[in-house]
């Protein structure tokens, strides 16, 4: 401690700009870490405490996927002995036509039973009629709306509401508010209670229910009555705790999560360059302090510890800073997030609050403090060594030794080999993930050898370009490897995600927009919801008909699709008119012959698959799937998988027939329709409302509006990780800059000695630039060259974890090359504030630095 | 001679003494082949906040085993709204509830009885008829009520029987085997009071005119009053079933 306070401090104080540039790169990396999963548990607890509240004492909860069932199964759950209260549900979001208010949630329920499940609390009610439920039901306009909700929008009892439902824009009128306790408070209090008959009229929803809320009776135990029901329905219905449905969401975002774990801790792994670099810099710097240290007496170990101390201490401020940091941004990503979650996977949430973790935190802190500690290792390691006679020695402490050049080679060729190895047995994801692991840690021992070479191999073109300048800048780098490599190491791994991720989104965007052209190719589509995603609202069949009947139309085509369990997972069900489709659709088939599936499947004697789904549960053609369905277990055979990015998790096609068959629902989400050749598609269009007018309030979107919808869906989906990637950039820039200012330190003197004999404050600056130019160019060299290799382990993550989506190789020259001039721009900035220091001061202060 | 006449005379007095041939003896002084009224329920809640509604009653059958239909006539929010109730001497009963302006019918299940009968003091339980095969009955003495000396008899469902009730006390007077009052309990807390007055003679049938029903937790009051009331008119089963509650309006 006393060496700390003593040697340690001092350094601090002369070098604080640096030590905040190294702290930064930790900042920024426990900060995004934080962020993300702060974000990401906020909207995982918000949903369950959604599920939690609304579920009020239910104890269990019977589903039949999103599609949900027929009223018959009320009767039949109320039958079971075990079973004390049951009760239906009918629970959506729609649209509130209240400024700033968005979305509502509709819980549907029937108010002669539920009260025995949850306590609405009524506020106040209309003054003839007080807390009466007969009202209730027999106005099928009547809402309970939250307190909260109430005095945010104005509202009292007998106040109107405009939803928009099915039919179009409706009135509803408030006859009780509740108060906000409780269910109440779920969906951040935008929440309003309807009789469920009602609720299945303005939703579409025939005489189904979504599911049904169970308490088991006081004489048998919740698992009792669980089984209890289980024997009764079948295996064709899930009978879970309420707490299952967020497991369900967490497992349908499984793989996003994930993502969003490996970037953030991209940006960490880039800190981690920094700190080396700067502890490298500082043991290098402070040679001759510690050769006088070691000849006074201090041990090895003593010295290590300091250095370790010192790594502590600025990994433990790095690390609390960045935690407060990250809480700070949470909450703009949170919004951003929930906002991305609601358009591409249809889950719609309020978080209004944020869910900050202390383990996570905890962990965050954790994970700074040890990866500032273990980047300090080798130089702490390396001062350890440092024999007190060399110490005084100048110019030899930059050089690598050829022995550790040597070493490096070797370890490089090993962990390469080992990784090809790997490659070759990569089935086993275990090996797959080390071989990726071992072929980056290979690049990474390798850098600063390739960082000499390319800077001896720039020099002849920096003295051609600015003779002197040229020089000067190149033998910095060359004399220096040490300094250099440990930032290039950082851009290059930067960038290295950078085009790994960015060949990734090309690849993906590539084959999304192929996928449109063959499989989304209608002239428009019907849809009950401008959010696609949504499948709450469905319309009746009978739609179809009124819109072939209008002039212009060639075909109408009815989907039903919606999110059943299989095998533990939410996957999507895709009910289509085969028959139709097959005419319509040129689908990209990745298994079997496509006149063949098509025609199994119309014919209701197999499923298509999606190859993500293939992936992901690891069947093939032949392999049967059963599916739960209110009728029974529906067993067919996969006849097929093509390409398909409707869900991420992967979607089954069936026919139409047989979803009818099975769900006993004719309706639809969407209707595709195609026009007749030479017809104006916006004539056809326009008559197509026209002639929904007096039916059901549908949108009729165009082929290009929804191109357009996906594609933004899918700039928002991949725009949060750029931005994290953008921090790690950043952290690879400010490592640029630390580089920059130790390289000024260092050469005071000898740049004193250059205005001394005629060099001008230009020549210096432009020294200065070419030296962080130079850097940059050899990062985004070998982050190019590592890029492409991290590239292919990308797509080979994204197909074993991340939705098994199979995606070409393809690489993603454009990005590249909007990389380069970006990256040198960054450097040249990066170099902007160290060259303006470097011209500073008097000559003569310069020429007595020591 | 005289030891005969000891004898029935002994013996009428341990038959009045039964509690089941109590209850089975008013029941059957109530009992008819059809029953007609207009009734206005008022809600008093706690506040003395007063509510009212009016409906049509209409029952055929047997007691234990009738079929009723409650129609509300007023106020113009629930008018129509509708509930058919099928008695069964060995089950609870079955109900229903129509409701026209959404077209629906819904069918009320067995564990909601205890729930309020719409906004008023009565449960759905407390509208189906007791068959005495279903409790236990206590003679527990006689009591006062309103002037009348009254048997004062204790009923306990048995437990085949699903009640929200643990318990309940039944006055009967002893002239004329009217119901006087009930007390029903849960888990032995005295949970609702109905007394009934306004006794009146209609076609040779003591029956209570007006029904207090007192929710004790709540502290409030539903008050039935029974007007036009008719007993054994022809009416037809078919008008006692759910396509009828449906066509009705």
């Amino acid at each position: 401690m006393m060496l700390l306070r003593l040697l340690s401090w001092p350094y601090l104080r002369r070098h604080l700009l640096r030590w905040m540039l190294t702290l930064a790169g930790i900042v920024l990396g426990v900060a995004v870490f934080v962020a993300m999963h702060t974000a990401n548990r906020s909207i995982f607890k918000s949903f369950d405490e959604t599920v939690d509240q609304i579920a009020g004492t239910t104890q269990l909860q019977v589903s039949a996927g999103e599609f949900g069932f027929e009223e018959s199964i009320l009767e039949r759950v109320q039958a079971v002995r075990e079973v004390g209260v049951a009760v239906p549900i009918i629970e959506a979001t729609v649209e509130t036509k209240i400024a700033g208010q968005g979305s509502i949630l509709i819980l549907g329920v029937d108010m002669t039973g539920d009260r025995g499940l949850r306590d609405y609390e009524l506020q106040d009610a209309d003054e003839a009629i007080i807390d009466d439920p007969l009202v209730f039901l027999a106005q099928p306009d009547s809402l309970m709306v939250t307190k909260e909700f109430a005095e945010r929008n104005h509202l009292e009892v007998n106040s109107k509401i405009s939803l928009v439902t099915l039919s179009g824009e409706k009135e509803f009128t408030v006859r009780g508010i509740m108060s906000s306790t409780g269910m109440a408070q779920a969906f951040g209090g935008n929440l309003a209670i309807m009789d469920i008959y009602a609720a299945q009229q303005i939703l579409g929803r025939g005489l189904r229910f979504d599911r049904i809320d169970v308490r088991a009776s006081d004489e048998f135990s919740v698992d009792q009555c669980q089984a209890a029901i289980k024997a009764a329905l079948g295996p064709s219905f899930e009978v879970e705790p309420p707490s299952a449905r967020g497991r369900h969401f967490e497992s349908l975002l499984s793989s996003y999560s994930m993502a969003m774990t490996v970037t953030s801790l991209f940006a960490l792994i880039v800190g981690m360059f920094i700190i080396y670099n700067s502890f490298a810099i500082a043991v290098t710097q402070r040679r001759s302090e510690i050769g006088i240290l070691r000849a006074l007496g201090a041990t090895r170990g003593q010295v290590q510890q300091l250095f370790f101390l010192e790594s502590l201490v600025a990994g433990s401020v790095g690390s609390v800073l960045g935690a407060f940091a990250g809480v700070a941004m949470a909450a703009g990503i949170t919004q951003y997030m929930s906002t991305v979650l609601e358009q591409t996977a249809g889950f719609t949430q309020r978080v209004t609050e944020l869910a900050v973790d202390p383990m996570l935190i905890a962990t965050a802190l954790a994970i700074g403090i040890v990866t500032s500690t273990f980047a300090a290792w080798i130089p702490a390691r390396s001062a350890a060594r440092v024999d007190p006679v060399h110490a005084l020695q100048k110019g030899k402490y930059q050089v690598l030794s050829a022995g550790e050049n040597r070493r490096r080679r070797w370890m490089a060729a090993a962990a390469f080999l080992i990784s090809i190895v790997c490659l070759l047995l990569s089935s086993s994801k275990l090996l797959f993930y080390t071989g990726y692991v071992l072929m980056i840690t290979a690049g990474l021992l390798l850098a600063p050898a390739l960082t000499l070479l390319l800077s001896k191999a720039l020099r002849p073109v920096l003295k051609r370009v600015l003779p002197a300048e040229g020089t000067l800048a190149a033998d910095s780098l060359v004399q220096a490897p040490r300094r250099t490599s440990a930032t290039v190491s950082a851009l290059m791994l930067s960038l290295a995600m950078v085009v790994g991720f960015g060949g990734f989104a090309h690849s993906f965007l590539t084959s999304v927009s192929e996928w449109m052209d063959q499989a989304l190719n209608p002239d428009f589509l019907v849809s009950a919801s401008a959010n696609l995603v949504t499948r709450a609202i469905t319309f009746p069949a009978e739609t179809a008909s009124v819109i072939e009947r209008v002039p212009g139309v060639r075909q109408v085509q009815l989907v039903r699709n919606a999110r059943v369990p299989f095998r533990g997972i939410p996957v999507m069900i895709i009910a289509i008119e085969t028959e139709k489709i097959s005419q319509t659709v040129h689908r990209i088939p990745v298994a079997g012959d496509l006149e063949e599936m098509d025609r199994l499947t119309a014919s209701g004697k197999g499923t298509i698959v999606s190859d993500s789904f293939a992936s992901i549960h690891g069947v093939g053609i032949g392999d049967p799937i059963e599916l739960p369905t209110p009728a029974g277990l529906l067993k067919l055979p996969i006849v097929g998988i093509v390409r398909d990015y409707s869900d991420m998790q992967g979607s089954l096609f069936i026919d139409r027939s047989v979803y009818t068959k099975w769900w006993n629902d004719t309706t639809a989400n969407v209707a595709r329709v195609y026009v007749n050749n030479g017809e104006n598609v916006d004539a056809v269009r326009q008559r197509v409302i026209d002639a929904m007018a007096g039916h059901h309030r549908l949108l009729v979107l165009t082929n290009r509006e929804v191109r357009e919808w996906i594609m933004k869906l899918l700039d928002q989906w991949f725009a949060l990780t750029y931005n994290q990637i953008a921090v790690a950039i950043l952290v690879a820039v400010l490592g640029i800059v630390n580089t920059l200012t130790v390289s000024i330190t260092d050469r005071r003197r000898e740049l004193g000695v250059m205005q001394a004999v005629g060099g001008f404050r230009s020549q210096i600056r432009r020294t200065i630039w070419l030296e962080a130019l130079s850097i940059g160019l050899i990062g985004l060299v070998l982050g190019i060259g590592l890029g492409a290799i991290n590239l292919y382990y990308s797509l080979g993550m994204v197909k074993r974890d991340f939705g098994g989506l199979e995606l070409d190789y393809i690489f993603p020259l454009a990005f590249v090359v909007f990389m380069v001039p970006t990256i040198l721009t960054a450097a040249f900035l990066a170099a902007v504030g160290p060259a303006e220091s470097a011209v500073r001061g008097t000559l003569v202060e310069a020429l007595e630095y020591e | 001679m005289n030891s005969v006449v000891l004898m029935f005379a002994l013996s009428s007095f341990l038959l009045q003494q039964d509690p089941r041939q109590i209850v089975e003896e008013a029941q059957r002084r109530a009992a008819s082949q059809s029953q007609r009224y207009e009734g206005t329920l008022q809600v008093i809640n706690a506040q003395k906040k007063i509510t009212e509604k009016r409906w049509q009653y209409a029952r055929i059958g047997s007691h234990g085993a009738s079929k009723s239909i409650l129609r509300f006539t007023a106020p113009a929010e629930v008018k129509g709204v509708a509930l058919l109730v099928v008695n069964h001497p060995e089950r609870a009963s079955d109900q229903w509830m129509w409701t026209p302006n959404i077209n629906r019918d819904r069918r009320i299940a067995l564990q909601d009885r205890s729930s309020r009968f719409f906004a008023t003091d009565f449960s759905f339980e407390d509208l189906e008829e007791r068959d005495t095969n279903q409790f236990d009955y206590k003679l527990l003495g006689e009591e006062t009520i309103d002037g009348a000396v009254c048997w004062k008899l204790q009923s306990t469902p048995k437990q085949s029987k699903v009640s929200q009730y643990s318990q309940s006390y039944v006055w009967i007077r002893k002239d004329n085997y009217v119901l006087m009052q009930i007390e029903n309990y849960s888990k032995s807390e005295l949970v609702r009071r109905a007394r009934y007055s306004d006794l009146r003679n209609v076609q040779g049938i003591w029956t209570a005119h007006q029904v207090d029903m007192h929710d004790l937790k709540r502290d409030s009051h539903t008050i039935l009053k029974t007007d036009k009331l008719q007993y054994n008119l022809p009416m037809k089963d078919e008008a006692f079933t759910l396509q009828a509650l449906r066509r009705q309006q």
